[in-house]
């Protein structure tokens, strides 16, 4: 081979192919890391908060607890305030913070398993319009406490769809969706099953899609008691609580 | 030959050292640069051993192709045919293996291996 052969024209272009190789090897990289990074990223801030969340919701069910047990104590050493501290306890149950038994119903409602070919997926899940007409039948029917798959509704609770899931006070939910209400129990059936919307996911739905819906009586049965905070920020009571 | 694989990793240490990245769009840009400049350098190899090198033909060809190139690339996203960068592409590529074919020979025969 001869020496010096090679040009500074053609040196020049092998320095810029390897410029150019570079540049796309740093774009490249950079998209790999940048994609699928930060969506794993937020998916464990979201786990992470949503662990602590829960962490926090069963000490504030344990500091109610004990308060409640605090208040009643108090009651009892003073005697004078026992009609007080009933009067708490019925207002307590009412706002659905204590967990109640009694007669009710039990609904279920789960996803169809197989989708049709060609048929719309979203017509074989249960979705947030669904659970929310069978709870809304449930309260006309007289319901006195109902709850969602363990996440009691209280005045503040939200039932709304949230990607995949369906959010619940601030639990996100999955099928099956295990509805529990206390109440008079034919009273609640004729409720739901008079429902336009909430029937029709036990008259047709059912049969046309493969949705997994049950509903049955019991004479016993237990609905847990809310366990998010309750922190009113803008409301104050109206004339001086009276 | 060892003047262009030190070129090259030049070139490749200069890149990665300033850490220089181009926009998502400017991708397909970058793609057919990139073929242009193996296209170039493989012919620049040819040339060379065919003793015909011209650092004024072959500098100018270097950037005519890639301009054309790039030019293609630009009006197919221009009128909605994202593929004509294709045209760039395989016209490259079969110069790139064109070249390397003679090169290759060349190379046997001036090793006298024929």
């Amino acid at each position: 081979m001869h020496r010096n052969q090679f040009r500074p024209g053609l040196i020049f272009v092998f320095v810029v192919l390897g410029l150019l190789i570079a540049v796309a090897f740093n774009t490249t990289s950079r998209l790999a890391e940048a994609r699928p990074g930060r969506v794993s990223d937020l998916v464990d801030v979201v786990q992470s908060m949503e662990v602590q969340r829960e962490e926090l919701q069963n000490r504030l069910a344990e500091l109610r607890s004990d308060l409640a047990r605090l208040e009643r104590e108090a009651a009892d050493d003073s005697g004078v305030s026992k009609s007080f501290s009933r009067e708490l306890d019925r207002v307590r149950q009412a706002a659905g913070l204590s967990a109640v038994t009694g007669p009710g119903i039990e609904i279920v409602l789960g996803d169809g398993s197989e989708v049709a070919p060609g048929a719309d997926p979203n017509d074989y899940l249960i979705h947030d319009t669904d659970i929310a007409a069978v709870v809304n039948a449930l309260f006309v029917g007289g319901a006195e406490a109902v709850e969602v798959n363990g996440e009691r509704l209280v005045a503040t609770t939200p039932i709304r769809c949230a990607g995949t899931t369906v959010l619940v006070n601030s639990a996100r939910l999955g099928s099956p969706y295990i509805i529990k209400a206390i109440g008079d129990p034919a009273e609640l059936e004729r409720a739901v099953m008079d429902d336009e919307a909430a029937s029709l996911l036990f008259d047709v739905y059912s049969s046309q899609y493969g949705l997994q819906v049950s509903m049955s009586k019991s004479s016993e049965l237990e609905v847990t008691g809310y366990r998010g905070s309750l922190r009113p920020q803008y409301s104050v009571p109206a004339n001086g609580g009276a | 030959m060892l003047a262009l694989a030190l070129a090259l990793a030049l070139g490749v240490t200069l890149g990665l050292l300033t850490n220089v990245t181009v926009p998502v769009a400017a991708l397909t840009y970058l793609g057919v640069a990139v073929l242009a400049a193996i296209d170039a350098c493989l012919g620049g190899v040819k040339a060379s051993l065919e003793e015909t090198f011209d650092d004024k033909i072959f500098i100018s060809g270097f950037l005519t192709n890639t301009l054309m190139a790039a030019f293609i690339v630009f009006v197919g996203d221009r009128i909605g045919v994202r593929e004509l960068y294709l045209a760039a592409v395989v016209a490259f590529g079969l110069r790139v293996f064109e070249n390397l074919g003679t090169v290759r020979r060349l190379l046997f025969s001036r090793w006298g291996w024929e």
